[in-house]
């Protein structure tokens, strides 16, 4: 059966799928009221007849980002009502004068507090009080919310009451879309848990609705996750939190993938878009976090580890106060968006490349629509009356000024994993990552970037590529001999829960990765460490392998120390059948080049050459400068780099005479 | 690179990296809950003459030490290549003492001196009378243990007495020894990466950046300071006790603005005290900082340029610049805040449409400490308490968050429930404590501590009878107040300034102040 890989993610739905070996791909305007309308015209623009849909969606997103999510209603623990208000207490800008308090899913009129309470322990200190409950159901029924959220304090060490309240609710309110936090996110920090199983009620409706219509388009359908792995329909309707990442998990993904291909293990992917850059650090393989923030909410469900950068090509440069050049964090957006798109007048980090000659005024998006340069030209007057400078060096200096912004920030996430990025291949992808990828790269040291031979579908690829994957975790804190039993146990009966789900919709084979975060004793920070094989398994290995971790990541261990196991985890993976591509033979021949240009890296420019990525074959060697385009993207060769088109059709560039002068 | 416009930013981003990358490794090498989970450290970079470059601080508090840190360091020890001094004496480039300071200096391949790298942590317990070194005191040697400005590595080489030393003058050595070496670990990678740039780009480059780096803070600043109004404008607040009995210590500023200068004049400031409310200088200079900042906008590189571009008048012997040996140790935490709205108080009669209304002005310290039942040991306990923040031109105050010059994390409820014999009763926003307005102030919190062993509590707090005040006819916000519950339900209340020995069962109750409201009430 073929996959097709479906990203609703911008301003195209992008369709991608293997026919007879070779990549097939599409790209259809998206239609952001029903996302469901592009992806119908889509497949039947690609008339497959067996098939299955991966999808990565951007529904529940935008519907926490635009706060355009459910009106929920949320149940805690008498005396914990305020608890998504307070989070953890600190403002999100130090110097702010006025610093704005988070904008949160659940106003105040509808918090509902029950007397109840359990402690550390797991055990009942406090049994719940029934008829208040009742009371309870009835005013959370007149304020008609669409969805609930229940979170009980230390519900994940006994569950027995707030599955006490959902069913009071879903007997009294008809329709209601309830979420628990002891089966959402059963794990310890309260304001963690409650955030998380809210963004589930808050989306629960709207992606229910959803995935219902999508259901009619095709019956065969997977739902992408954050964390890089695709589950069911029905679990994605229950757990839709899962999902909100998805769309740059699949670009990770898809990195990987074109990564691996070319022989590269350590890379950092680097997604520019328009308003934000993406980027992930995979030594080896991709690294997963166990919670991240969307819209200012925080959610703490597994996500491909991203950290994203506010700047993009639509970061607007201007003056301050003293005069000085700034570049972001504002940004122009998709509307109006850069000058060049004619909407509007705001200088960008886009005007800027196409005044320097590194976009195509007509080879953009697909040359679906041309790009203004005058326009651009326009906006960076004032800029430049004001430095002194001509336009070519004010665009110049906003180039430099961005890729010092998204230096800094990818040095910081290279070094808060531990890491040196010299150590690691760039991999460009997204609308603006090629046009930045080498100049970036010089900057941090790094020596070899790859552009994959679809930098504007990666995502697409990622999701139809992606193995299915369910991950369970719950939080034990335990502590010395009997805590090895205790968690031995628990992590076979997550992981037969998880079996038993997946033999339900896959039939490829079924493995687990069983792990658990862990501690010293008195620390407040955990380590997430593998759990030993039966063979192996005892306090001391589990112990051992601790402080191994731990001098590994931070450099040192207290071998002396006392562990406590906070959270045991397991994933349970049915692996994808990843298509395999062959390598082809080089050609004999290499493609001429489509077109001169002139190229700005000083006040003066300097000819180069374009090149049609279509038409380069395997063994193509490129020497900077030159630009190389394609339907969605402009990849930038400045001069003294030099590319060469490996036999995965990946664009590899380095600097000439580096030592990885592939020539 | 010839210096423009252009790579005074692109400096600015890589010197700046430098700090956040020592910050890093601090964060991510770190120990204690203080430091990796409240990030209670800062990080800076500076110029051969001792100026800040560049910093990464999490908590404005540190803001203006940093340098103070730098110049007693150079002004008492002569630094070689390899040595990094250590110090934390509050009258001798500290603040008070559990904050301890790194500082080294760093030289390009050729032996020259590219500038000096420093950092400052919180350590949770530094000795002295009580658990978390934050003890009702009346003199630092009451504290903990003073450390002078010394060499902790000469020549590459530890002074493993020295460290060994102070470890064993604290309540904690074993995680004394993993902050410490943290802070080794972040000065040895600013040193690196400074040393990079220098390879990357010419030490004269650097040097001639870094010099355009504080001059473009200082004009940015003075561009700032010409938005405001010229004139006088004076304001007064009050510490309301310093725990022995002083009450209404006066901190008084009068903020001179003219065609973008400012002089900042505590003179009629109270004497200091004999409790633990003084702040030696470099606190108050945090707190000017903190202010000049916040008017300034956050585009603006935190660098000794911006304290050039100012004048701080602070009379030695008061409350705001105390001499050796006086009690510090809530200065930083308490006095500080009053400074804060002190400032703003002032700076709104210059700027009434800019200002907001003061926050709730008081950390709310709570330390516990006793014997753990489940485990036999000892166990020490400190959190801070956010409030209500003012209203101000542009909208009510935010509720329950920290506000000025701090801004650590909360202690989340499981997480303390798990390891302390302490459980939270209720944890929520104080509603109508905000003072009333056009756009009123943020409510206060209220959190409930029951405490399941005998158990020895401190509480350092303020604002417990004199209110935040509003602003352009905004009400004050609600004062906060401390109160025992006992097992029997009888209540007490607690002085803003207490310590108690409490039984099993019984219930401290915290309530924070509410923030000012700003404009008259509709």
């Amino acid at each position: 059966m073929e996959i097709i890989g479906i990203d609703t993610g911008g301003t195209f739905t992008d369709f991608i799928l293997i026919d007879n070996g070779v990549w097939k791909t599409l790209k259809v305007p998206s239609t952001p009221s029903d996302p469901s309308r592009a992806i119908e015209h889509g497949i039947q623009a690609l008339s497959a007849e067996k098939f299955l849909v991966a999808h990565g969606t951007t529904v529940g997103t935008n519907a926490i980002l635009e706060r355009k999510g459910a009106l929920t209603a949320l149940i805690t623990t008498k005396g914990f009502e305020d608890v998504l208000q307070i989070g953890r207490q600190a403002r999100q800008e130090l110097y702010g004068l006025e610093p704005a308090a988070v904008d949160e899913l659940v106003p105040n009129e509808f918090r509902f507090g029950i007397s109840e309470r359990i402690d550390s322990k797991g055990r009942i200190i406090e049994k719940l009080n029934v008829a208040e409950l009742e009371e309870t159901v009835k005013k959370i029924s007149n304020l008609r919310p669409d969805a609930v959220a229940i979170s009980l304090i230390f519900s994940f060490l006994d569950p027995s009451h707030e599955i006490l309240v959902a069913d009071h609710l879903m007997k009294s309110i008809a329709g209601c879309f309830v979420s628990l936090s002891s089966e959402i996110l059963p794990e310890f920090r309260e304001f963690e848990r409650t955030s998380t199983v809210v963004g589930n009620s808050y989306i629960g409706p709207i992606m229910s609705s959803y995935l219902g219509r999508m259901s009619e388009v095709t019956s065969q359908m997977r739902i992408m996750q954050s964390s890089g792995g695709s589950i069911s329909v029905d679990w994605a309707k229950k757990h839709p939190v899962r999902t909100v990442l998805s769309g740059p998990a699949g670009g990770v993904i898809g990195a990987s993938y074109a990564a691996k291909l070319s022989g590269i293990t350590n890379f950092i992917t680097f997604d520019m878009g328009g308003t934000s850059t993406d980027v992930s650090l995979c030594p080896g393989e991709i690294q997963l976090a166990h919670e991240h923030k969307v819209g200012g909410i925080h959610l703490g469900v597994p996500s491909v580890d991203i950290h994203t950068v506010g700047a993009g090509g639509g970061s607007i440069a201007k003056l301050d106060m003293a005069g000085g050049l700034r570049v972001g964090p504002e940004s122009a957006g998709a509307n109006p968006g850069p000058a060049c798109y004619g909407r509007g007048n705001l200088p960008t980090v886009t005007d800027a490349n196409l005044i320097l000659g590194r976009l195509l005024p007509s080879k953009f998006a697909g040359g679906q629509f041309n790009l203004d340069i005058q326009a651009s030209k326009n906006s960076f007057q004032k800029l430049s009356e004001s430095l002194g400078i001509n336009i070519e060096s004010t665009a110049l200096g906003v180039i430099r000024i961005a890729n010092a912004v998204m230096e800094r920030a990818l040095r910081t996430v290279s070094l808060e994993r531990g890491f040196d990025p010299r150590d690691f291949t760039l991999v460009a992808f997204g609308g603006a990552g090629p046009q930045h990828a080498c100049e970036l790269a010089e900057g941090l040291g790094i020596q070899k970037v790859l552009i994959p031979q679809f930098p504007g579908l990666l995502s697409a690829l990622g999701v139809s590529i992606s193995d299915i994957v369910r991950d369970f975790s719950r939080t034990v804190m335990a502590k010395g001999e009997g805590s090895i039993l205790l968690v031995e146990g628990l992590l076979s009966s997550l992981e037969a829960d998880g079996f038993k789900d997946l033999e339900e919709d896959e039939t490829l084979g079924v493995y687990s990765v069983r792990s658990i975060d862990a501690r010293y004793i008195g620390q407040a920070f955990e380590l997430n460490i593998d759990w030993p094989s039966e063979a192996d398994l005892s306090l001391e290995s589990v112990t051992n392998r601790f402080h191994d971790i731990h001098e590994q990541r931070f450099g040192y261990c207290n071998r002396g120390a006392e562990i406590e196991i906070v959270t045991a985890r397991v994933r349970v993976v049915s692996p994808a059948l990843v298509p395999s591509i062959e390598a082809q033979k080089p050609s004999r021949e290499n493609a001429k080049h489509v077109d001169d240009c002139e190229l700005y890296f000083a006040e003066q420019p300097t000819k180069g050459k374009i090149f049609d990525r279509e038409l380069l074959d395997v063994g193509q060697y490129i020497k900077g400068p030159a630009l190389i385009a394609q339907m969605d993207a402009t990849t930038l060769v400045p001069q003294g780099w030099v590319g060469v088109v490996d036999p995965y059709f990946n664009l590899i560039l380095h600097l000439e005479g580096g030592s990885n002068d592939g020539r | 690179m010839t210096v423009d416009k252009i790579s005074i930013e692109v400096f600015r981003n890589l010197l700046s990296s430098v700090a956040e990358e020592m910050g890093v490794t601090l964060g991510r090498t770190s120990y204690s809950a203080n430091m990796k989970e409240r990030r209670d450290y800062s990080c800076a970079v500076f110029d051969p003459s001792g100026k800040m470059v560049a910093q990464a601080a999490h908590i404005p508090v540190h803001l203006g030490a940093m340098t103070a840190s730098v110049k007693a360091g150079l002004d008492r020890l002569s630094l070689n290549r390899g040595d990094i001094a250590i110090l934390n004496d509050p009258f001798l480039g500290g603040t008070h003492l559990p904050d301890i300071s790194l500082m080294a200096p760093v030289y390009d391949d050729s032996d020259k001196l590219l500038g000096y790298v420093a950092n400052r942590g919180h350590h949770a317990d530094v000795g002295g009378m009580t658990p978390g070194s934050l003890p009702l005191s009346n003199e630092l040697y009451q504290e903990g243990i003073i450390i002078p400005p010394l060499k902790l590595i000469e020549s590459g080489v530890t002074n493993e007495a020295l460290l060994e030393l102070i470890c064993r003058n604290t309540r904690t050595p074993e995680e004394r020894v993993g902050d410490f070496n943290a802070q080794i670990a972040a000065v040895h990678t600013g040193q690196k990466r400074l040393n990079d740039l220098s390879k990357r780009y010419s030490t004269s480059s650097l040097h001639e950046h870094m010099a355009a780096l504080l001059d473009y803070s200082y004009n940015l600043t003075k561009a700032a300071l010409r938005t405001l109004p010229n004139g006088e404008f004076t304001f007064s607040d009050y510490i309301e006790d310093d725990g022995l009995g002083n009450e209404s210590l006066k901190i008084q500023c009068t903020v001179t603005l003219s065609d973008g200068t400012a002089i900042f004049d505590f003179s009629e400031t109270s004497p200091e005290t004999n409790g633990c409310v003084n702040t030696p200088l470099a606190v108050t200079e945090s707190a000017v900082l903190y202010a000049v900042r916040c008017i300034a906008g956050t585009e603006i590189p935190g660098n000794d340029g911006v304290r050039s571009a100012i004048t701080i008048n602070a009379p030695a012997g008061t409350l705001v610049n105390a001499l050796p040996p006086r009690a510090v140790s809530g200065g930083n935490v308490e006095t500080s805040q009053r400074i804060t709205d002190v400032l703003f108080g002032a700076l709104a009669k210059a700027a009434p449409s800019l200002i907001p209304a003061a926050s709730q002005g008081t950390m709310n310290n709570v330390l516990a400490g006793g014997i753990n039942p489940a485990s036999g040991k000892s166990f020490s306990y400190y959190e801070t308490i956010g409030g209500g923040i003012g209203g101000g031109p542009n909208g009510p105050g935010a509720s329950a968050l920290q506000s000025h010059m701090t801004n650590t994390l909360n202690t989340p409820v499981e997480a303390l429930e798990y390891s302390f014999p302490i459980r939270v009763k209720s944890y929520g926003v104080r509603r109508h404590s905000g003072g009333r307005g056009l756009h009123s102030g943020g409510d206060g919190l209220i959190r409930e501590l029951e405490f399941l062993a005998v158990t020895t509590i401190t509480v350092i707090s303020e604002r417990r009878s004199s209110r935040p005040y509003g602003l352009s006819g905004g009400e004050p916000g609600k004062v906060g107040y401390n109160t025992i519950v006992a097992r029997d339900g009888t209540e007490s209340e607690l002085p803003s300034k207490a310590s108690r020995v409490l039984q099993e069962g019984d219930v401290l109750r915290i309530a924070t102040p509410g923030g000012g409201g700003w404009g008259k009430p509709i």
